[in-house]
């Protein structure tokens, strides 16, 4: 019997009757223990601080002081009947960029990881890079690029081509869900890569000799098959692109397009004083959205079983021969790679190298400037933040993925009771705007009788608590692929639930978990809308001291940051990729 | 003539012996502050102007100061949420007028009168929060090689004319807060009739609007807008690295006020009273002139032209209600 049926057994036992044989058979069961302890801890995280959001949008007070139970912050946040047409704009935004940032990362994860198009390994290692990059500095390169007045691509094509104006308009719907989608494509690149080096060739092979051509099993077999990790990756920035802020406060906010965050903003979270309370309704609200997408994904991934390709039988995901078309797929995905990073890159290396945040001219050549290199090389506090930040980038992530992989078993693979609320769980923390969990991980840990509050440990715990979500999505879409035949194999052979997952899943799980502890550590080393609340003013981390740099005005110093935090996180992403590839076990 | 030196003599031994006291109570107050080890300041002042002055008092007094940086409103939420939980561990707060004052009545800060203090002129002492220590101006910044001086505005009115249409940029007054407060207290400029016209006249001019002040006069040293409506500071800080700017000579300029105040339940008292001490006196003051600020001490003026003739008028404090009614105002007139 697989621990899987074990599980279904217990879990149904357990349901039926509530007796004390059955708990005791319950917690007889190895299962039962991770369950109740992933669980606890999950729920500990996850509730925690989320109760003080919850109580403020009951409340007419703010957090910390009494007040009345009140449902006005809900009326006053949905019931106005102008933030219904922001809430359609915020769809379309939401939509479009995840869609295009899903299209770009299934291409660019279909040509490094199937084709065999040459300087494929280069791509995979720099794809990631833009989610180095803090998403407020790769839109200011967008426009710095693209708007109307002097917008370098723009003034260059006028140029060359004599025209009357700049033919790109940044400033636009487009120009919004491009610039994000551009943002959003390194995640949505980690999950769906992960799963396309998991994949089974059989099924693959078996279309091509049955005549079909490289495309159309492509189209009719590999596709489907990647629908799982597609639908994680698409659900994971659909979420992300509607609750974000930064890009549409410098694209959309010129263009005067109005999105659901503009008005959150607005009356809650820009207001003065701050109105946590409405803020805390908002969020409310958004966590019930987002709890949908989580439903619809269950749904769609619920046939486990039609999505395993990774089986006992040894094998390697074959690679595509292009043939001449390896040139063309090639090009195309250093077309991608030149939209996603070169031209952020050079556009942030300039502003490192300028003496000040200027469109260059031919007299900005004379006064270059090595001056924000040498403030990072030399300046005590920016080391320490380097330090802080390693310290949590790998702790936290390494931490988080524990944590996503023994959470992802349970709500993928048992049929334990509660393991819906399991996942529900890890969603309502990273439902909530950056600032509004912020305000809840504040007053949750402020208070708390281990005095962990402004401490390094207190960050940690907020970013495993945001950003669980993205190392299970990451994990589960690989563990859906991987048939329970392995399992069976080592129960069969006399090996324990322990044994087994630490033997047989984790080496299975290695891509998804690498590429969810990538992720972890590129957005863990920037992370700031947390980390602000929280950290002791003596050790700040990267995020925050690029934040108050970017804050008074010292782009050239972000820059140059964010320069060598891409460089530090290259290093990492290159081990990391390593360590995940199949062949290397 | 020797009646003369007498009396000089008598002058300057009263003055030393009332000096005294205030010295020794300094000393006393740094070897305290010493023992506690450090002080904690959060604060909305610019990391460059913090870590200029927060070095130099280290220098001179041995006391490290660990500083928390962030946007005004955040610093009181934070200040505010760590004080109701009894656990604040700051112990200066560094930012300006509207959120002090709400700190302020919420009970948080402790009476410190510090003896540098007397040095600011009266009508810049707050009765609450002791001396307005710099001013932060909001006036009309411009690209000087874009815009020719002769051909650039000469006054908020002139901003009006067709030849600027669409070459403005300015935060957006239905989310940035000081750009609130600014179009609120324009009719201290021009009277209330005249500034409810000239509010609707400026927003039929379809100026772009961005998040804050900084982003705005960062589209004007990049030449994508020519004109904004941001802080002038930024003409000497930009223009000391080569940007080409230049500001619009007003005459009366709208600006905010900023403080510093002791947290009443501050964990090292005595060296937040030695930094207070230090931070209002001449010689930090004059670092933070330096660096472009408009502080209140007399006679110190920052390196931009014409600093000298700047007329401040502080703009209005707004209550939570007034924010929200005047945001929906403007979202009608700006917005639509």
């Amino acid at each position: 019997m697989s621990i899987t049926e074990k599980a279904i057994e217990v879990g149904a036992a357990l349901h039926a009757t509530g007796s004390r044989s059955q708990i005791g058979l319950f917690l007889s069961q190895p299962i039962s223990w991770v369950f109740l302890v992933v669980g606890g801890i999950i729920a500990f995280l996850s509730l925690y601080p989320t109760f003080f959001l919850f109580y403020g949008s009951l409340t007419d007070a703010p957090l910390g002081v009494p007040g009345h139970f009140t449902l006005k912050n809900y009326i006053r946040a949905f019931t106005d009947p102008a933030a219904y047409p922001l809430l359609l704009n915020s769809f379309i935004f939401g939509l479009g960029s995840s869609g295009l940032s899903v299209i770009f990362a299934l291409t660019l994860a279909w040509i490094t990881i199937r084709t065999n198009a040459p300087f494929r390994r280069l791509f995979e290692l720099t794809a990631i890079i833009p989610n180095i990059l803090p998403p407020i500095l790769v839109s200011i390169s967008w426009v710095t690029l693209l708007n109307p007045s002097n917008g370098l691509i723009n003034a260059s094509l006028v140029k060359i081509f004599g025209l009357e104006q700049g033919p790109f308009n940044i400033y636009s719907i487009t120009g919004l869900i491009f610039v994000e989608s551009l943002i959003l494509t390194p995640l949505a690149f980690l999950i769906i890569a992960a799963a396309l080096k998991g994949m089974d060739p059989s099924l693959e092979e078996s279309a091509k000799t049955l005549g079909s051509n490289e495309f159309s099993v492509a189209r009719r077999i590999t596709f489907p098959l990647m629908r799982p990790a597609i639908l994680a990756a698409a659900t994971l920035n659909f979420v992300r692109a509607v609750e974000s802020f930064d890009t549409p406060a410098i694209i959309a906010l010129p263009a005067r397009i109005e999105v659901f965050t503009t008005k959150i903003w607005r009356e809650a979270l820009g207001s003065f004083p701050t109105n946590h309370n409405l803020a805390a309704a908002y969020g409310v609200g958004i966590l019930a959205i987002a709890l949908v997408f989580v439903y619809l994904y269950r749904r769609f991934t619920s046939q486990v079983e039609s999505f395993s390709t990774v089986t006992g039988k040894g094998f390697r995901p074959h690679q595509i021969d292009l043939g001449p078309w390896k040139y063309a797929a090639s090009a195309f995905a250093f077309l991608l790679l030149v939209l996603l990073v070169v031209l952020p890159i050079l556009v942030l290396t300039l502003v490192a190298i300028l003496p000040y945040y200027h469109v260059p001219t031919w007299q900005t050549w004379h006064n270059l400037t090595l001056e924000n290199f040498r403030y990072v090389w030399a300046n005590a506090r920016v080391h320490r933040a380097f330090a802080n930040s390693l310290f949590l980038a790998l702790g936290g992530a390494t931490v988080c993925m524990l944590l996503a992989s023994f959470a992802s078993y349970i709500t993928v693979r048992t049929k334990l009771a509660g393991r819906g609320i399991l996942e529900g769980l890890v969603f309502i923390p990273w439902a909530f705007p950056g600032t509004a969990l912020a305000l809840g991980l504040l007053w949750a840990y402020v208070d708390f009788p281990i005095p962990i509050y402004a401490t390094i440990w207190i960050i940690l715990i907020a970013y495993v608590t945001r950003f669980l979500p993205y190392g299970m999505r990451a994990v589960s879409s690989t563990i859906i692929q991987i048939h329970k035949e392995l399992e069976e194999a080592s129960i069969a052979c006399g090996a324990g639930f322990l044994v087994t997952f630490r033997r047989v899943l984790i080496p299975m799980m290695r891509p998804g978990v690498m590429a969810g502890w990538i992720i972890l550590v590129t957005i863990f080393m920037r992370e700031f809308s947390a980390t602000l609340f929280l950290y002791s003013p003596g050790a700040e981390p990267l995020g925050p001291l690029m934040y108050f740099l970017y804050l008074d005005g010292m782009r050239g110093r972000v820059a140059a940051i964010g320069l060598v935090i891409s460089l530090i996180s290259v290093i990492l992403i290159a081990f990391a990729q390593r360590y995940s590839r199949w062949e290397s076990k | 003539m020797l009646r003369k030196a007498y009396l000089f003599a008598a002058f300057f031994a009263l003055a030393l012996l009332s000096a005294v006291p205030a010295n020794s109570q300094s000393a006393k107050m740094i070897e305290a502050g010493k023992k506690e080890g450090k002080a904690v300041v959060y604060g909305s002042l610019e990391s460059d102007s913090a870590e200029t002055i927060f070095n130099a008092f280290k220098k001179k007094t041995g006391i490290e100061v660990e500083y928390w940086r962030a946007s005004a409103t955040k610093v009181m939420d934070r200040a505010l949420g760590e004080y109701r939980a009894g656990k604040p561990l700051f112990d200066i707060i560094l930012t300006n007028d509207n959120p002090m004052q709400i700190m302020f009545k919420e009970g948080i800060f402790a009476k410190y009168d510090s003896p540098t203090a007397k040095d600011f002129p009266k009508d810049a002492i707050d009765p609450n929060l002791g001396p307005r220590y710099r001013n932060v101006i909001v006036g009309v910044v411009y690209n000087k090689d874009i815009i020719k001086p002769a051909d650039a505005p000469k006054s908020l009115e002139d901003l009006l004319k067709p030849q600027f249409r669409g070459k403005i940029v300015m935060p957006d007054p239905t989310q940035h807060t000081t750009t609130t407060q600014w179009v609120a207290s324009l009719w201290k400029l021009m009277g209330k009739e005249k500034a409810d016209k000239y509010i609707r006249d400026l927003a039929a001019t379809k100026p772009i609007l961005v998040e804050s002040l900084l982003p705005a006069a960062e589209r004007v040293t990049t030449g994508e807008t020519p004109i904004a409506i941001t802080y002038i500071k930024y003409v000497y800080i930009f223009g000391k690295k080569g940007a080409p700017l230049d500001y619009v000579r007003l005459g009366k300029f709208m600006g905010d006020g900023h403080y510093l105040a002791l947290d009443n339940k501050a964990p090292h008292p005595n060296a937040g009273k030695a930094l207070i001490d230090f931070f209002l006196d001449d010689e930090s003051m004059n670092m933070m002139a330096k660096l472009g600020e408009f502080v209140n001490r007399k006679g110190i003026y920052p390196p931009l032209p014409d600093a000298d003739k700047i007329q401040f008028v502080e703009m209005v404090d707004l209550g939570t209600k007034e924010f929200k009614e005047k945001k929906d105002e403007y979202t009608k007139i700006f917005l639509k």
